[in-house]
C-alpha cells in the first residue's frame, strides 16, 4: 500500500476525498508524517482602508480572483466555509477540506528507457533540435518558434530522451485535450519502455509512476513541485496565455530550479526565455499555404434568416463535388448551431468531437462546420479551410495562423485553398497573412 | 458582472423597476438562463386517487421542466457542490412564492447525506430567494429515492418524521424536484394527518 500511495502521490497535491485509497492507509501515512496536509483555501489578511480585508487563495489552482470564491454555512464543519469555483470541475476545494501531499522521499525509478524512433529530420528540423538540446542540457529555458506543420513533436524526443536517461522526470504540457490525445500514442510508440500517463478530463486511472506524463494544463494544478523539466507545446493556444492560473500552474508543477521550455507558432510577448531558436519552414519544405481574402458582407444577416451566402454555398459545392474534405470555421456556436442544412457540426460542448473529425479523415463526411476549438492539433490529409467572419474578434492573429495551417500539411497535398470571408477586413487579419508571407520569404 | 454558469462577463439589462423597486438581479447571462425551460403548470397527480395519499395535497406547480440545461445545472449544484448556483434561480423563485399564505417547509435531507454534501440543496435555494422557512420534517429513511421505481417508492414505508407541532393552518411544501410524486405525497400526508387544513407544493424541476 505504501509503494502505491507514494507512486500517486510523489508531486501531486490531491484533494483528500478523490483519492482512490482507503481512508486508514492515508490517516496511518498521516500520522507517520508521510503525507503533509495542506488546506484548500489560505485567507491572507490584507490590510485595507477601513480595517481588514479577506483574500483567499486557493491552495491547489492558486486562483486568487475573489469573485470565484464563494461563501456559504457548511454543515460538515459547521462554520462558514469559503470555496474556489475555478477548480471545481475537478472535484471543490474548500476551507475545510485537505489537500494531501507526498513529503518523504520520491519515488526512484527506473532509468531503462528506449529511444524507438527512426524517423529523419530535416536539416532545418536537426538545427533546432540540437540548439534545444543544449539548452536542456545547460538547464536554461528554451522557446521554439515553429509555423505550423514543421513537425513540432519530432523536434522534442531528444532533449526527452536525453532528460528520462538522466533520471528526470519529464512532462509534456498542451492546452488542449485533443492534442494530448494525439500525442499520446505517438510517444509511447517512441519510448516503448517509459511508463507514460496522459492525463486530461476524464482520463481513465492509470497506474504506477510515470517518468513522463503527458498532460493537459489544467491537470497541471494537481501537481506540485513535480518535474524536472517541462515542455509546454501550443503555448500560444486557449486558455493558456488568457488564463494566468494556467500559467502558474505549469510553474508550480516544475521544481524551482527547473526549467520550462516552450514550443509555439505565435509567442506572445509574454514568454520570456534565455534561449531561443526559430523553425520557419515545413518539415516537407513546401512554403505555408497564404490564405486569400474573399468578402462575403452581410454573411451573418443571411446566416440568420436561413440562408447560405452564394459564394460560402459555392465553395462549398466545389469542394464536395471534388471530394476534397473541408473545414468552415464560424466565430460563434450560435451561429454554427443556426447554420443552414445538415453538414455535420463540432464545438467545444459536443459530445463526438474526436468521432466525427475521424470520419472526416476516412472521407466518410464531405466536411464539418466547426467554431475555433478545431484550430490547432489536427491533420487532415488535403483539407481546405474556410473561415467565415474572419474580421471577428475571436480570430486574433495567432488563431488565424493556426486555422491556415491546418492546410497542406503531408507531402502529398502540400498545397490547399484557405480562404478568409469577411466583412471587412481587420488587422488581424492582414497581421495573420504579412506572418504567413514572411515566413515563406525566410 | 460575470455569470455564474458560463463565467463570460456580462451587462444585466437596467429596468426602470431595478432603479426604483428592489429587484433581486439576474446572475446568469440571458444565454445561458434562455436554455432553461419554464413549466409553470400546475401538475396533474390523478395517478393518487384512490391510495392513501388521495387529498394529501391540494395544489402541486413546478417551475421548470427538465432538459439538457437543467441537466448539467443540477450536476454543477448537487454533484460538484456549486453551491452559489443556487443565486441562479432566486428570482423566479421569489416571485413563485409571492402571496402564497401558509408557511414553508422544505423537503428534508437525512442528517448523514447533508454532511456528506455539505449543504442542503433545497433549504439554499430558499435562502438565496429570501424566502423564510421553518423545518417541520425529519428525514428518516436513508436510502436514495432515486433509484427506485415509482411503485417501490409508494409502498415504503414512511420517509420522514414530524418534528414541530403541525397548526389548523396552509402549508406549503418546497422539493427541487417532481418526479414521481412520491416525496411530496409523503410528507403531505403526514402534515395533514398531524391537523394541516391545506398544504400545497412547490417544485422547481418537474422531472
Amino acid at each position: 500500500m505504501k509503494e502505491q500511495l507514494q507512486q500517486f502521490l510523489t508531486g501531486r497535491i490531491w484533494l483528500r476525498e478523490h483519492t482512490p485509497f482507503p481512508c486508514e492507509a492515508i490517516d496511518a501515512h498521516i500520522e507517520s508524517g508521510h503525507i503533509h496536509l495542506k488546506p484548500g483555501i489560505q485567507t491572507d489578511e490584507d490590510q485595507a482602508f477601513f480595517g481588514q480585508l479577506k483574500k483567499y487563495v486557493c491552495n491547489r489552482c492558486h486562483n486568487t480572483t475573489q469573485h470565484l470564491f464563494h461563501t456559504f454555512h457548511c454543515a460538515r464543519c459547521n462554520k462558514n466555509c469559503t470555496y474556489c469555483r475555478h477548480c471545481i470541475r475537478m472535484g471543490r476545494v474548500s476551507s475545510c477540506s485537505e489537500l494531501l501531499l507526498w513529503n518523504k522521499e520520491h519515488v526512484s525509478y527506473a532509468n531503462d528507457h528506449e529511444f524507438a524512433w527512426n524517423g529523419q529530420l530535416t536539416p532545418l528540423q536537426q538545427k533546432a533540435s540540437e540548439e534545444l538540446l543544449t539548452s536542456v542540457e545547460q538547464n536554461k529555458s528554451h522557446l521554439l518558434q515553429a509555423v505550423c506543420g514543421a513537425g513540432k513533436t519530432e523536434l522534442l524526443f531528444p532533449s526527452i530522451f536525453q532528460c528520462l536517461k538522466q533520471g528526470k522526470r519529464v512532462c509534456v504540457a498542451a492546452p488542449r485535450t485533443d492534442v494530448i490525445l494525439e500525442l499520446f500514442p505517438r510517444f509511447q510508440k517512441v519510448f516503448p519502455k517509459t511508463t507514460i500517463h496522459a492525463l486530461y478530463g476524464g482520463a481513465p486511472d492509470q497506474e504506477g509512476f510515470a517518468e513522463l506524463i503527458l498532460a493537459t494544463t489544467h491537470q497541471l494544478y494537481r501537481f506540485e513541485q513535480a518535474f524536472d523539466v517541462v515542455f509546454v507545446d501550443e503555448a500560444d493556444a486557449f486558455p493558456y496565455y488568457a488564463d494566468e492560473t494556467l500559467q502558474r500552474a505549469v510553474k508550480k508543477a516544475a521544481k524551482q530550479d527547473a526549467a520550462i521550455h516552450y514550443v509555439t507558432a505565435t509567442p506572445t510577448k509574454t514568454l520570456q526565455t534565455t534561449n531561443q531558436s526559430i523553425l520557419s519552414r515545413r518539415y516537407h519544405g513546401h512554403d505555408l499555404p497564404v490564405p486569400r481574402f474573399d468578402s462575403l458582407w452581410g454573411y451573418a444577416r443571411q446566416l440568420n434568416k436561413g440562408k447560405v451566402p452564394i459564394k460560402l454555398q459555392q465553395w462549398i459545392e466545389e469542394k464536395t463535388n471534388t471530394s476534397t474534405p473541408f473545414l468552415v470555421f464560424l466565430p460563434t456556436i450560435e451561429m454554427l448551431e443556426n447554420f443552414p442544412g445538415d453538414l455535420p457540426r463540432v464545438h467545444a460542448e459536443h459530445p463526438d468531437r474526436k468521432e466525427l473529425v475521424m470520419k472526416l479523415r476516412e472521407k466518410k463526411i464531405p466536411g464539418l462546420l466547426t467554431t475555433t476549438i478545431l484550430e490547432r492539433g489536427i491533420t487532415i490529409e488535403n483539407v481546405h479551410v474556410a473561415v467565415v467572419g474572419a474580421e471577428q474578434k475571436i480570430f486574433t492573429s495567432s488563431a488565424l495562423i493556426q486555422i491556415s495551417g491546418r492546410v497542406g500539411r503531408s507531402f502529398q497535398y502540400p498545397t490547399g485553398d484557405i480562404v478568409f470571408f469577411h466583412h471587412g477586413i481587420s488587422r488581424e487579419m492582414d497581421k495573420a497573412q504579412a506572418a504567413i508571407e514572411g515566413w515563406n520569404r525566410s | 458582472m460575470n455569470c455564474l454558469i458560463c463565467g463570460t462577463a456580462f451587462q444585466p439589462t437596467p429596468t426602470w423597476r431595478l432603479l426604483f423597486v428592489y429587484e433581486k438581479e439576474s446572475s446568469t447571462c440571458s444565454r445561458c438562463y434562455s436554455k432553461f425551460t419554464k413549466s409553470d403548470a400546475t401538475i396533474e397527480f390523478n395517478d393518487f386517487q384512490g391510495t392513501v395519499y388521495e387529498g394529501a395535497v391540494d395544489a402541486i406547480t413546478a417551475l421548470y421542466s427538465y432538459n439538457e440545461a437543467m441537466k448539467s445545472y443540477l450536476h454543477q449544484y448537487k454533484f460538484l457542490q456549486d453551491v452559489a448556483l443556487a443565486q441562479v434561480f432566486a428570482k423566479t423563485l421569489h416571485e413563485a412564492f409571492e402571496g402564497k399564505e401558509g408557511s414553508v417547509v422544505p423537503i428534508p435531507m437525512h442528517p448523514e447525506k447533508l454532511v456528506k454534501r455539505t449543504f442542503a440543496q433545497v433549504d439554499e435555494l430558499l435562502n438565496s430567494a429570501g424566502i423564510p422557512f421553518q423545518h417541520m420534517l425529519a428525514k428518516t429513511a436513508t436510502s436514495e429515492q432515486g433509484k427506485k421505481t415509482r411503485k417501490e417508492r409508494l409502498e415504503a414505508s414512511p420517509l420522514f418524521e414530524v418534528t414541530a407541532r403541525i397548526e389548523a393552518r396552509n402549508y406549503i411544501l418546497f422539493d427541487d424536484i417532481y418526479t414521481t410524486g412520491a416525496t411530496i405525497h409523503h410528507a403531505a400526508k403526514l402534515l395533514k394527518d398531524a391537523g394541516a387544513t391545506r398544504v400545497d407544493a412547490i417544485t422547481l424541476i418537474k422531472g
